[in-house]
This record gives C-alpha cells, sequence and structure tokens, in this order.
C-alpha cells in the first residue's frame, strides 16, 4: 500500500494562516474566525481586509497579494459573489489550501451553481484543497485552529479530546460542537470537519485524514449523502479496526427503490443498501441525536467490554425491567452471576430484596447497598458489564454517597459500568456531579443500556475480524 | 457467444433484456453450473430434450414479449412424461400465437429445496451492489435480504450469508438438507463479478429462485436487464 499523506493533513499542519475578509465589525463572521485565529493559532496569523488599517493589534491587507511572506493555509469569510475572486488570489499567491465558510453556492440553485462552477474552474487552475463552500470549516482546540464563524458567547468550544467529529450539516456541526462543550468536563475535541457542499474535500476525504490521525481515538460523523461512497466504505472497513467509528446518516426515507424490472431494484432503495454497508465497514449507526451524545460518554469514558453478559442493579423493579428488556433488544444477555458471588448476594442483603439479575435492592436500599452489589458484580468473572440504575427519591439513600460509590466504580475501568439517574431535581443533581467528572450517567435505564449495547456491537465486530478489543483505547 | 457478445446482440436487436436462455448462457460463460437445459423449435425436439434429461421436466416459453413468465402462464413444470410435454408444447404454441417466439426452453426440474435469491442492481451512490436473501415469489413481501457492494470477496459473502433474519433456515431447518456456504459463497462472489465486470452493460441482475436441495445448488430463473 502506498502511504499517501492524507489532504487534510494540509489543513491541520499549518504554521501561517490566513483571514481572508477580517471584518472590523465585532461578532461578524471574518472578525469572530480573526479573533479565533490571534488568540490562539500558535503560528503566524495573516488578516486580510480591503479598507487595510489594523483590527486587533494586527495589520489589515488591503489584498492577499499584499503579504510577502508565504502562507499555508486561508479562510475565506467574504460574500458569495467576492469569493472567485478572493480564490483567485489566493491561488496566484500561492496559498494551496482554502477554506470557503460562505454560504450562497450550489445550495442555493442556479445562481448559486453559476458561482460555484467558477470557483471550480478556479481550484483546478490553480490545483487547490477547498474546505467548503458554506461550511464551519475546521477546529482543533490542541493545534489552535477554529474557523467556526461564530463568537464563543453563542457557541462555546470544546476543550482537546479524544473525539474527531466531521459533518456535512454546518448546523448539525454547530450544535453538536456546542452541546460537547457543556457534556461533563468539556475535554472531548480532537479534530473537527464541516466541509458543506463538498466540492472538493469531502467526506472520504475527512474519513481518511482522521482514521490516520494518531489524536483521533473515534470517530462521529454525520452525513446526509456519500459523494465518493465506495471509497469510503473500503477506507472505513480498516479505520474502524484501530478506532470506534459510529454516527448518523440521515436522509433515510429517500426513496432509491424503484419499481424496476427485478426483484432486486425494486428492493434496493438506497437506505437498505447505506445501512448494510455502513454495517459491514463496521460504522455504528445510530439514528437519534441524542444517541450521539451518548456515545461519546460510553465510547470516551468506558473500556470495551469483553463480552455481552450484563449485571443490572436496581432499586426499582419497573426501572430493572424495562432495562433487562433492552438488553435484550440490543442482542446483550443477562449474567448468570457465579456461585460464590450469588452467595455473597444473598448473604449480604436481606430477604425481600431480589439477588437475581437484575438486583433489586427495592425502595429500602441505601448508597451502601449499591456499594456492596457493585463490589460483588464488579469483580465476577461472568459479568461483562454493569448497569447501575438508580430512582433517587427513596428515603434511606444517601444521594452523596450514591454519587461517590458510583463515581469509584466507574473509574475503575475494568468494564464498563453505566449509569442512569431517573427522576427529577435530585437525579439531576446526583447527575451533573457525576458528568463533571465524565462519568457516564443517562437519563433512563433504556439509553444506558442501548449505550452499552453499542460498545457490546463494537466488541463483537472486532473479534469478528480478529482484533483484541482491548487492543482498542478511547479513555485514558 | 462470449458475454460481451450476448449483451451486444441483445442491444442491436433493441432489447433491454436477456431471455432467459441467454441469461442462463451468461451465467454458464462464468463457470456457473446451472441445471440441464435446452432451447427447442417443435415438439419433437422438446421430447428428446426431456427424454435426454429424464422426467420430470419444465418447459418455458422465451419471448421478448414475455418478462414475467409465470404471471403469463408461460412456465409450466413436473411434466412427467412425453404425452405431457407435447401437450404443453401445442398449448403454448396456441395461446402465444400473436406473439414473436424465440423457442421453448425445456429444463430438467430441480427437486424442491429452500428457495434463495441473488441480484444486483445498480445504486446512484455506490454503483453495482449485490443482494442475497431468501427468494421465491415472495422476496419482496418478506424482503430479508443483506446487501454488499460488487464485487465482493469470498469472506464479504460468507459474512452476507450470515446476516439474513432466516439464516436457520441455511442449517437443515426441519428435516431439510442444510446448505452448503461454500458453495453458496462462491456463487455470490461470481455473479457480483459478473455484475462489476459488465457494468457498462447489466443495471439489474435477477437470479430467483436458486434452489439449494441435498443435490446441490441451482439457479432456476434468470434474468439480466441491460441499461
Amino acid at each position: 500500500m502506498i502511504i499517501m499523506t492524507a489532504r487534510l493533513e494540509n489543513f491541520f499542519n499549518v504554521k501561517s494562516f490566513c483571514v481572508v475578509g477580517a471584518s472590523t465589525t465585532p461578532n461578524k463572521p471574518g472578525n469572530v474566525v480573526a479573533y479565533n485565529f490571534i488568540n490562539s493559532f500558535p503560528g503566524k496569523t495573516y488578516l486580510v481586509n480591503p479598507r487595510g488599517g489594523e483590527l486587533y493589534g494586527k495589520k489589515l491587507y488591503p489584498s492577499i497579494l499584499d503579504v510577502e511572506d508565504e502562507i499555508d493555509a486561508a479562510c475565506i469569510i467574504v460574500p458569495a459573489k467576492y469569493a472567485p475572486q478572493a480564490l483567485e488570489q489566493c491561488g496566484e499567491k500561492g496559498i494551496k489550501n482554502i477554506i470557503v465558510t460562505t454560504g450562497g453556492f450550489s445550495e442555493i440553485g442556479e445562481e448559486g451553481i453559476v458561482l460555484q462552477n467558477q470557483m471550480y474552474e478556479i481550484m483546478k487552475k490553480y490545483n487547490l484543497n477547498v474546505i467548503g463552500p458554506n461550511c464551519l470549516g475546521i477546529y482543533s482546540p490542541a493545534l489552535g485552529i477554529d474557523t467556526m464563524f461564530l463568537p464563543d458567547s453563542k457557541l462555546k468550544r470544546p476543550k482537546s479530546g479524544p473525539v474527531s467529529i466531521f459533518t456535512q450539516s454546518g448546523a448539525f456541526g454547530a450544535a453538536f460542537i456546542d452541546q460537547l462543550s457543556g457534556l461533563g468536563s468539556g475535554q472531548w475535541v480532537s479534530k473537527f470537519i464541516s466541509y458543506g457542499n463538498a466540492s472538493d474535500i469531502n467526506e472520504t476525504d475527512s474519513l481518511e485524514y482522521i482514521g490516520e490521525d494518531s489524536d483521533t481515538k473515534m470517530i462521529i460523523i454525520y452525513l446526509e449523502d456519500f459523494k465518493d461512497g465506495r471509497k469510503f466504505m473500503e477506507i472505513a472497513r480498516e479505520i474502524s479496526l484501530k478506532k470506534p467509528l459510529m454516527g448518523i446518516k440521515a436522509n433515510r426515507t429517500e426513496t432509491g427503490a424503484k419499481a424496476g424490472a427485478s426483484h432486486t431494484a425494486a428492493l434496493s432503495s438506497n437506505d437498505a443498501i447505506v445501512d448494510d454497508l455502513l454495517d459491514e465497514a463496521g460504522i455504528l449507526r445510530v439514528i437519534t441525536w441524542d444517541e450521539l451524545a451518548d456515545c461519546v460518554l460510553a465510547f470516551g469514558t468506558q473500556p470495551l467490554p469483553l463480552g455481552d453478559r450484563v449485571a443490572i442493579i436496581t432499586d426499582g423493579g419497573g426501572a430493572g425491567v424495562m432495562a433487562s428488556d433492552m438488553v435484550s433488544d440490543c442482542n446483550l444477555k443477562l449474567a448468570e452471576f457465579s456461585p460464590d458471588v450469588q452467595k455473597k448476594l444473598d448473604e449480604t442483603f436481606p430477604i425481600f430484596y431480589s439477588t437475581g439479575n437484575p438486583i433489586d435492592l427495592t425502595g429500602s436500599a441505601t448508597a451502601e447497598d449499591y456499594r456492596d452489589a457493585f463490589e460483588a458484580v464488579y469483580n465476577d468473572p461472568n459479568v461483562d458489564a454493569i448497569i447501575n440504575l438508580n430512582i433517587p427519591c427513596i428515603p434511606d439513600l444517601d444521594i452523596n454517597d450514591y454519587v461517590k460509590y458510583t463515581s469509584e466504580f466507574a473509574q475503575r475501568k475494568k468494564k464498563p459500568f453505566l449509569t442512569a439517574l431517573i427522576g427529577g431535581e435530585e437525579g439531576t443533581k446526583a447527575t451533573n456531579k457525576l458528568l463533571a467528572e465524565d462519568i457516564p450517567v443517562f437519563p433512563s435505564p433504556g439509553r444506558a443500556v442501548r449505550a452499552l449495547g453499542l460498545l457490546t456491537d463494537y466488541t463483537k465486530y472486532l473479534r469478528k475480524h480478529g482484533v483484541d478489543p482491548k487492543s482498542i483505547h478511547v479513555e485514558d | 457467444m462470449n458475454n460481451r457478445e450476448l449483451f451486444e446482440k441483445t442491444k442491436q436487436e433493441n432489447r433491454s433484456w436477456l431471455l432467459e436462455h441467454e441469461a442462463k448462457q451468461v451465467l454458464q460463460n462464468m463457470n456457473i453450473l446451472i441445471p440441464p437445459s435446452k432451447l427447442v423449435l417443435n415438439e419433437e425436439e422438446a421430447i428428446e430434450s426431456a427424454k435426454e434429461f429424464g422426467f420430470p421436466v419444465v418447459l418455458k416459453l422465451m419471448s421478448k414479449d414475455v418478462m414475467h413468465k409465470t404471471d403469463s402462464g408461460a412456465v409450466v413444470i413436473d411434466l412427467s412424461n412425453e404425452q405431457e410435454v407435447k401437450e404443453t408444447y401445442i398449448d403454448f404454441m396456441r395461446r402465444f400465437e400473436n406473439i414473436e417466439i424465440a423457442g421453448v426452453l425445456v429444463e430438467k426440474m430441480v427437486k424442491k429445496g429452500l428457495e434463495l435469491i441473488i441480484g444486483t442492481s445498480t445504486d446512484s451512490t455506490f454503483g453495482p451492489v449485490i443482494l442475497f436473501g431468501v427468494g421465491g415469489v415472495l422476496v419482496e413481501a418478506i424482503k430479508d435480504v443483506v446487501f454488499r457492494m460488487c464485487p465482493v470477496t469470498k469472506e464479504q459473502a460468507l459474512g452476507a450469508i450470515g446476516e439474513i433474519k432466516a439464516k436457520i433456515l441455511l442449517e437443515g431447518f426441519r428435516g431439510q438438507p442444510k446448505v452448503n456456504k461454500d458453495q453458496l459463497a462462491d456463487l455470490i462472489v461470481k455473479i457480483s463479478q459478473l455484475a462489476w465486470e459488465n457494468r457498462e452493460y447489466v443495471t439489474e441482475m435477477d437470479i430467483n429462485p436458486i434452489i439449494a436441495n441435498e443435490d446441490g445448488i441451482f439457479p432456476v430463473d434468470a434474468r439480466i436487464i441491460l441499461k
């Protein structure tokens, strides 16, 4: 195999960056991006604005061509009609890697298509790498790169972490990035790529780059369609054996199937095909938005399970039954405790607790009961993962102690330990405390088990392809 | 004729799909084992072929005007003697006297077994894709199928076989013979290669049903649709 540098490497591995359209009006996109680079980027930043002058103590060059130094990459943030000219000047200046965040191209129809075609011609002429147009561009907190043109007061930035994300939709990207900033410690993101109309750099380039990026430990994707679907699947097959790859392929109801002359054509809806191909390539497909953040929490903080046997601990029968149902829905199994663990449980707990699986500590549960149950099942070789359910409104449970024990076990990281806290204010407070330490907590039993199901699906996929799940580390 | 020539000939005749005997020739050119069959032009030839293959046999009318043969009564199965072959042949000629007929295909009837489908289609995103699943006339209702991109490796084919919901049927369900997955995977690989190598010609393909019984795996009907 020929090792080639992924084209996106040229955007992230840069020493100088130029913001074309650096605006002096606060909170305008061109102003925000200029601010981002001046504040965070360790390399040299150049700002371009035809009016000249100064911004944040930096010279505003009237034109890109006025800059004497060499520039590795640029971000163009000018109205669409001026974008081709700006791109042309980048080409003339010898800047090869350009992000065009501006919208108003192929996504708006006829007029925009004409503009985008002009851009294509310039890209070809100068052999440029282009991200966009109509996108947020790229973000990497560790590298100090941030072309997201929404101010920090509106769009909070997550800190550096193991997750890389690429998205077709900029709005999805903005919202998800904002969400991750508020998820637990907020330390999640390695590389973020929003490629918009994919006039050049697309989903396959993104996957190729972050798949090989050693700082990226897990990958989240949001796609509506593929520009290079065959290659995407081929690359995904290799990458998914090295790091978990998951996400949303939306636009599921697009009707690809037509009344063809064959049964095969009639069955070939694009989504049926996509679903099977994602599965085969080891991409864990989720459907809803909330599952994505759940994935980040589960994969980002817990080890992969080494089997599919789950222990459930609960203080409420209903929650335990619903979790058990979800266990079978997710192709997991309820663990059968080993004899000495079962004996320990039977001896520890009063007769009216249920010591089978799920272990039901009932409304009489104390935090210490939870601790004892955790200790017993965590070390049971017949248990591969633990689901810890709590309805905190019961009388004798000290919620602070419960939080302490939960945190302690979730940080052992020998087996996945996922918690669901179900209830109102008391539950929310406990949830926030746990999340602040990046302890995975979910608002319902189903979501906790579903997250475990995805972890286990990945273990199964790896094993099927001869990869030891112990070789995969997302969490530190 | 090789496959390319068969496709070219079909196009020259302004047809968008291959007649079954032509489609089976394509499969045979890929070294795929098909039930013994022969295209005949009169009832004497029909009887002669039937005797050569051994009864029971199936008669199928080959005409560019009859694509969905079963729906048009252009397939008669389980003919167990010369008399039945002769009567069916004459009946075909009477019922289809107003359409252009390429001949009648006499085919040795394959014993009952598990009905499977292998098909290909052309997806706007992924190009040629192959489908494997539970076949027969109910295929579109049951929808127990798996897709892969063409061409597939044998490992991928085996993976696909293991993914249908009704995979238990392949294991010798309720006294049925076990299906030889190795042979089935080889068949999937060959069909995927056929679709991939001829993607400039072929847009859709249905090999349905493929009957898996104690004697082996047999493509019983084949439909190849050109671009």
